[in-house]
């Protein structure tokens, strides 16, 4: 595995996919990070990437369209990023008001999940009509991930 | 997801993950068991690794539909994931959770 790597894939955005997504990217993720502190950094990663792709499968496209997530994925030695793109309806994160956790709902929570277990989070919608979701995570490198030639 | 009844208390014994795949089976299992009156509802996670909101959503929804027929529900073994979510969301604080299935089906009893 390369020290540093990227790559880059097309699914529908259907919630079937968010099974086989996130054994992936869990697995992945395990690779990639120190063992000494990896448990809570893989659970967290998990869980934004989780709500991530569902947000894209319920509201980008609700449930009239359909339209693909494309999903890179983007490890550096100290940090992984997550860029999901969508085609369908945008939104401004400005406007989605925080959980009251005191009155505990169904929903309305991944928003607010994504920004707390990340270390950033950016949201853009381009002229183009991409959504650009951005997600990032400092981690610590496995020695082994890091040092492996190709 | 598998549904058994022991002793009076059902049992829902949810598995590895617990996401929107699976979310609205569960609302709509609890849905149709709250239908019967004062029913007596486990949640098992203790093969559960990973939940995230939808799975936290379908809770709160089976909570409060059972709830509202007089039944209850209680938590059984969570992973370090899901109470570190529950945590997060301060969900630790409406759900009645039991480290093991059977404190949690010894509490429906006492």
């Amino acid at each position: 595995m390369r020290s540093n790597f990227s790559l880059k894939i097309e699914v529908p955005a259907k919630i079937f996919m968010l099974r086989p997504l996130g054994f992936f990217v869990r697995s992945l993720i395990e690779q990639l990070t120190d063992n000494c502190d990896a448990s809570e950094v893989i659970d967290r990663v998990e869980l934004a990437f989780s709500e991530a792709f569902t947000n894209i499968c319920r509201h980008a496209y609700g449930v009239t369209r359909e339209g693909p997530a494309i999903i890179e994925i983007k490890a550096s030695d100290d940090q992984l990023t997550f860029v999901f793109t969508d085609f369908g309806q945008g939104f401004n994160p400005e406007n989605v008001a925080p959980p009251n956790l005191d009155e505990p709902r169904e929903g309305g929570l991944g928003l607010w999940l994504m920004k707390q277990v990340m270390d950033e989070y950016t949201y853009q919608s381009e002229p183009d009509g991409r959504n650009v979701l951005t997600l990032k995570k400092n981690i610590t490198r496995s020695r082994a991930a890091s040092s492996e030639k190709t | 997801m598998q549904v058994q009844a022991t002793n009076g208390v059902t049992v829902i014994s949810m598995d590895e993950r617990f996401d929107a795949t699976v979310a609205q089976k569960l609302k709509d299992t609890v849905k149709s068991l709250a239908e019967r009156a004062q029913t007596k509802l486990v949640i098992d996670l203790s093969h559960t690794r990973f939940i995230d909101s939808s799975g936290c959503g379908a809770l709160v929804a089976s909570l409060r539909v059972l709830m509202k027929n007089k039944g209850d529900m209680k938590i059984a073994g969570p992973s370090a994931q899901a109470r570190s979510l529950f945590q997060l969301t301060r969900l630790n604080r409406v759900f009645e959770i039991y480290d093991t299935l059977p404190e949690a089906l010894k509490s429906f009893a006492s």
